[in-house]
């Protein structure tokens, strides 16, 4: 693990009207680290990724990336950066096909004379290799997303983060609505990002999936941290304790 | 068993293509009408269904192309008659025919603009948007006119190229019809648009996550449907050389109808424009084989609706059961 946080959040304070959302929260991950941010409904943990992706600007605070300030007016100023966010539920089109998913909005084009087209041998090359590391068989990336699995298509969301040179990736609910066996494929696969050096936010309500690929929590809540624990020091009921305890 | 088991195979591999029942229908109702009017399955008859279909499929290909984006269009009827009657008398105000002509798809496009700004910007249902757009336009066209129609009183090659006989009864319209076809299949599928067209369709949320500006592909979508809707019109005034007021009353129900048979879903994301041009044709099919069978005109609509419903229930049995869409 290097010494340099490659992201910082300084005194984020968000509010929505006369509610506070988040009240001076300070946040670091460092590369190929994996922090799980956890707490209660309400906590402020979305609205935390929200800010570390761009989509709500801080009322109050600084965000640092790579060492250097930043401040992101939309969620493609983060991108731009590398930071990506996958959602459980935002994540891939069922009618559309796996090759088109993957590179939805991102698409690779060839030049057909003044026009340009979608390169779609290209695109379904990439997409077959990362399906094949991921280890998601089917007989092509023609076929449509519909047909797979709720724990395949987050991780084809995730592989998708990674490929188009995601840094920091922040999971929101990777593993909620997943059968037990595909939560654990889909933490196996969050445990080799991090071999890749990719730093990873994981928001989960699932304290045990939470404790298998994390290394530090960061516990919230109503908007304020009230832990910051690292994992040798607590185990996954110490976690829940404090979660429920809450603050007071 | 090998045999049935190939046989099989081979339908299933039909099934899985997406105008698969479109072609279907296609068949039954080319078998039906052959069975009752001699004269059916004539070149002759074949031209006048196509010249049909093309002033339909025009505006079905843009109706597609919205719905698939996720919005509808009531009011390309209404556009079709209002950029007709726009030509009509731009040219008899002296205005030569080229210039009235785009003056008209330019209007139909600014219509097709109005349209999505109010409805995105608004948030109110492009149902409801279009639907009040058909209807304020059918009052402008009455008021203007008197309810009379508007002779076009000139002849001119530009309107030879829109719906001139090229060859037998075949006119130029089938030409930009089918090139519009084939155009509006290529963005669809070949190109990032389409890829957007689809995404903001089916889920505009997760587009929208992804980078799409579905701001964007909608509001060109609008404008792309008011815009064939104009076309279509200028071509239907080419060939009468009058346009009527109440023109296109209906039409936009047709093209929707034209639409889902050829395997749209109105919920969007879904759908082909090959299978609307071929809905299209099915529906042309409708028009002339009737007339041929000697039923009364009133049978038609209520021939198209039945169609339609089968088309809906078949699509909705097949979906899911490895269809592709995109």
């Amino acid at each position: 693990m290097s010494k340099e946080p490659l992201m910082k959040l300084v005194n984020i304070t968000k509010r929505f009207g006369h509610v506070v959302a988040l009240r001076k929260v300070n946040f670091e991950v460092y590369p190929g680290e994996c922090v799980g941010l956890v707490g209660d409904n309400g906590a402020g943990k979305s609205t935390l990724a929200k800010i570390m992706v761009g989509y709500y600007k801080p009322d109050e605070g600084e965000i640092y990336f790579e060492g250097r300030k930043v401040s992101f007016n939309s969620p493609m100023d983060a991108r731009k950066l590398g930071i990506e966010i996958v959602y459980q539920e935002l994540a891939l089109i069922d009618t559309m096909s796996i090759y088109r998913n993957f590179f939805l909005g991102r698409e690779i084009v060839k030049k057909l004379g003044p026009i340009k087209i979608l390169d779609i041998g290209t695109m379904k090359r990439i997409s077959e290799r990362y399906l094949k590391d991921i280890g998601i068989r089917v007989r092509s990336t023609d076929e449509l997303v519909g047909i797979l699995s709720g724990g395949e298509r987050q991780s084809i969301a995730i592989a998708r983060a990674v490929h188009f040179g995601a840094k920091l990736l922040i999971l929101d609910e990777p593993t909620t609505a997943l059968s037990f066996k595909e939560a654990k494929r889909v933490l196996a696969y969050i445990n080799e990002l991090k071999k890749k050096n990719i730093a990873i936010v994981m928001i989960s309500h699932n304290i045990y999936h939470v404790y298998e690929v994390a290394d530090r929590f960061t516990i919230l809540d109503r908007g304020v941290k009230i832990a910051e624990l690292h994992k040798k020091d607590v185990s996954p009921q110490d976690i829940i304790d404090i979660i429920v305890r809450g603050r007071k | 068993m090998p045999a049935t088991s190939r046989i099989f195979n081979k339908l299933s591999i039909l099934l899985r293509l997406k105008e698969f029942s479109v072609f279907i229908s296609l068949l039954s109702v080319t078998i039906a009408f052959t069975l009752l009017s001699k004269e059916f399955l004539t070149v002759h008859t074949f031209a006048g269904i196509l010249t049909l279909a093309s002033e339909l499929g025009i505006v079905a290909i843009g109706e597609a192309f919205l719905i698939i984006s996720g919005e509808f269009d009531l009011s390309v009827g209404s556009v079709y008659a209002v950029s007709a009657m726009a030509s009509a008398i731009l040219v008899r105000l002296g205005i030569s025919p080229i210039i009235a002509l785009l003056l008209a798809l330019l209007l139909s496009a600014s219509i097709g603009a109005a349209n999505g700004l109010i409805t995105l910007k608004a948030r109110i249902p492009s149902f409801i948007t279009t639907l009040g757009m058909a209807m304020f336009l059918r009052g402008i066209l009455l008021a203007v006119t008197g309810g009379f129609p508007v002779e076009l009183g000139v002849r001119h090659p530009v309107f030879e190229v829109l719906s001139g006989r090229i060859f037998g009864d075949f006119r130029s319209s089938a030409l930009w019809f089918i090139t519009l076809t084939i155009l509006f299949h290529f963005i669809l599928n070949r190109t990032r648009y389409g890829n957007w067209v689809y995404a903001t369709g089916r889920n505009p949320n997760i587009a929208r996550a992804l980078g799409v500006n579905i701001f964007r592909v909608k509001f060109t979508n609008f404008i792309v449907t008011s815009t064939l809707a104009g076309l279509s019109g200028c071509i239907a005034l080419a060939r009468f050389r009058i346009i009527e007021p109440v023109a296109g009353t209906g039409l936009e129900l047709e093209a929707i109808a034209a639409t889902v048979i050829g395997g749209t879903s109105l919920g969007g994301g879904i759908g082909t424009i090959i299978g609307a041009s071929l809905g299209a044709f099915l529906v042309g099919m409708i028009r002339v084989g009737l007339v041929l069978a000697g039923a009364p005109a009133y049978w038609y609509i209520g021939f198209v609706g039945l169609i339609l419903i089968v088309a809906a229930v078949i699509y909705s049995l097949t979906r899911g059961r490895g269809l592709r869409y995109v």
